[in-house]
């Protein structure tokens, strides 16, 4: 059991590493050639623009995703530094459980918003429809969810070390 | 119910919960409270999708790492020292002004300090500074830059100030042209401290080969600025844009003219970046709901409403507000102060009469200082992490500087002028 997870937090970090890297690429790629485009033939793409601003909503929630994978989001960490061990271990459980049922709410109620812009077909940018690029909000907060539940019942030991 | 939810997300922040999680907590009790679909949130973090400024944040984060895993602090340190080391305390103002810019355009103080201090603090002493001064010089100078462009919290500013929309209407450049002013006076202060206190210090007679060497170093790096500034300047680009040029220039600088970091290493890099610029932008997405939640019930309004009764002058105000902003700099990671705090304190402080960009300068200022307020300011744990020393033996470090940019946030906060002497 432990074993597995470990083998699927592998393979989705690899998942996540090789999407950030294609997002990031193609917002930087399409960005500089839509100021070579638009400076020199005198317009660019007209859904570059929309596609860059897609994909940074994709980094977004993918970085957040491996963010709560290496446990490295911002956060105020008085209690736990200062804390003693057992204290530590209670209080990590406790923000885990709690960070998890609000990503848990948080993607279940994204795919109303969803399902209405299926319904409605509103498209997001160039031909592909909004439901596509939102889609990541509830797949990002899904995996969150997991990730801080595994947190919760295996929390870190160690003493809090700076970014 | 509310209420139990409410003292819940207290408990959650104090106990270290991910601040993104309690914002998002935040805003879905007040939905919930007022009877909106919570839906709402997630079609405010959508809305993201809408800010084109935004993009900057990325590309201009991307940079920064990439130049903190080249060799950009070692050049940068060449460079200032064959520039400053001949004059008085000059391997200190070296200290100052390198950092500054290295913070400026990594746009995170803790990597100055790894990557530079780690440099600087073996230089310092072996030149005949105390090991107090130069402890509190890599300390402090950590957070240096965060008023220069293209500071990635500037720009975060920029971005919620303008969501909210009240006061005087601003543009990026002139927040950075705002930012300018004040970060060379605090420069110049604590050079003018450090000439008066430390006293006679050995210095390194100028040498034009030094400088040429050092320049040729770093001559692909050199023209980075004047790209950037001019850019952004002379009008030709938006802030998006120069951020896309400069991740672009950066890339094609440390990975094909200087090979400092190879092919295979960049997908590490990206992610490291993206993780962080991930737990930012999450943490505005929730935010910005916050903020609708905040507004629709009129809590600025009430805010500022409440402060009028019992604050009537426009500097009373401002002294509590550095109050509250020193308080909160060590308490809070500077990103999250912005998209926390900003919406609520921007209304209230345009009802007093104060410009926008004033009032981001001083915000800055103040979470700049904050980053080494004891106990708990975040630059102190770093340093203490990584130069291995006591957390008390550092606060003393950081005191007498802490002192000197006190006095400049003073001067910032009564003199106006400095951030907007251009408008």
């Amino acid at each position: 059991m432990v074993a597995a997870g470990r083998v699927a937090e592998r393979w989705l970090g690899l998942v996540e590493t090789a999407l950030l890297v294609a997002l990031l690429g193609a917002m930087i790629g399409f960005a500089a050639y839509q100021i070579v485009a638009r400076n020199l033939f005198g317009g660019g793409l007209t859904w570059a623009d929309g596609l860059v601003q897609v994909a940074l909503l994709w980094v977004t929630m993918v970085g957040a995703s491996a963010a709560a994978g290496a446990n490295r989001h911002i956060k105020i960490d008085i209690v736990p530094r200062f804390a003693g061990p057992r204290m530590r271990v209670a209080a990590r459980r406790f923000t885990a459980l709690g960070t998890a049922f609000l990503c848990a709410v948080l993607g279940w109620t994204s795919i109303d918003f969803i399902r209405w812009d299926f319904i409605d077909q509103t498209i997001g940018f160039g031909a592909v429809p909004a439901w596509v690029c939102e889609s990541i909000i509830p797949i990002a907060a899904g995996v969150m969810t997991v990730r801080y539940v595994v947190r919760a019942i295996w929390p870190d030991r160690q003493p809090e070390l700076p970014p | 119910m509310i209420w139990a939810g409410v003292v819940l997300l207290v408990l959650l922040a104090l106990a270290g919960a991910p601040l993104f999680a309690v914002v998002l907590g935040a805003a879905m009790l007040g939905f919930v409270a007022v009877d909106v679909d919570l839906s709402v949130v997630a079609i405010n973090i959508y809305d993201m999708t809408d800010k084109p400024l935004l993009v900057a944040l990325p590309f201009f984060t991307l940079a920064g790492y990439l130049m903190a895993a080249a060799k950009s602090s070692e050049r940068l340190m060449a460079l200032t020292r064959a520039l400053f080391g001949w004059m008085p305390a000059g391997l200190a103002i070296v200290g100052f002004v390198a950092c500054a810019l290295f913070t400026a355009l990594t746009g995170a103080s803790g990597v100055t300090i790894v990557a530079l201090g780690a440099l600087l603090l073996p230089m310092l002493k072996s030149s005949g500074y105390t090991e107090r001064y130069s402890l509190g010089l890599v300390t402090t100078s950590g957070s240096l830059g965060l008023l220069i462009v293209p500071s990635v919290p500037l720009i975060l500013y920029g971005i919620v100030a303008q969501q909210i929309g009240v006061g005087e209407p601003f543009t990026i450049g002139q927040l950075f042209m705002g930012g300018l002013g004040p970060a060379l006076l605090m420069v110049l202060l604590l050079s003018l401290w450090t000439i008066l206190r430390v006293g006679e210090v050995p210095r390194t007679p100028f040498d034009a080969c030094a400088v040429w060497q050092a320049l040729k170093a770093a001559r692909w790096e050199l023209p980075l600025p004047f790209v950037v500034l001019g850019g952004i300047y002379s009008g030709y680009f938006a802030i998006s844009e120069a951020a896309a040029i400069t991740v672009v220039y950066v890339l094609i600088a440390e990975v094909v003219l200087y090979r400092e970091i190879a092919w295979r290493e960049l997908p590490g890099v990206f992610r490291e970046s993206m993780v962080m610029v991930g737990s930012i932008i999450l943490i505005l997405g929730t935010a910005l709901a916050f903020t609708n939640y905040l507004v629709d019930a009129g809590v600025p309004q009430r805010l500022f409403a409440f402060m009028q009764e019992h604050v009537t002058s426009p500097l009373t105000f401002l002294i509590l507000l550095n109050l509250l902003l020193l308080l909160l700099g060590a308490i809070l990671d500077v990103f999250a102060a912005i998209v926390i705090m900003v919406p609520l304190l921007l209304p209230v402080a345009v009802g007093y009469g104060i410009h926008p960009i004033h009032l981001g300068i001083v915000f800055l200022a103040n979470l700049q200082i904050g980053y080494f307020t004891p106990p708990i300011g975040m630059n102190l744990f770093i340093a203490s992490y990584r130069f291995d020393r006591s957390m008390l033996e550092l606060y003393a470090a950081c005191l007498p500087f802490m002192g000197v940019l006190l006095i400049a946030l003073l001067l910032i906060t009564y003199v106006p002028w400095l951030s907007l002497w251009f408008l």
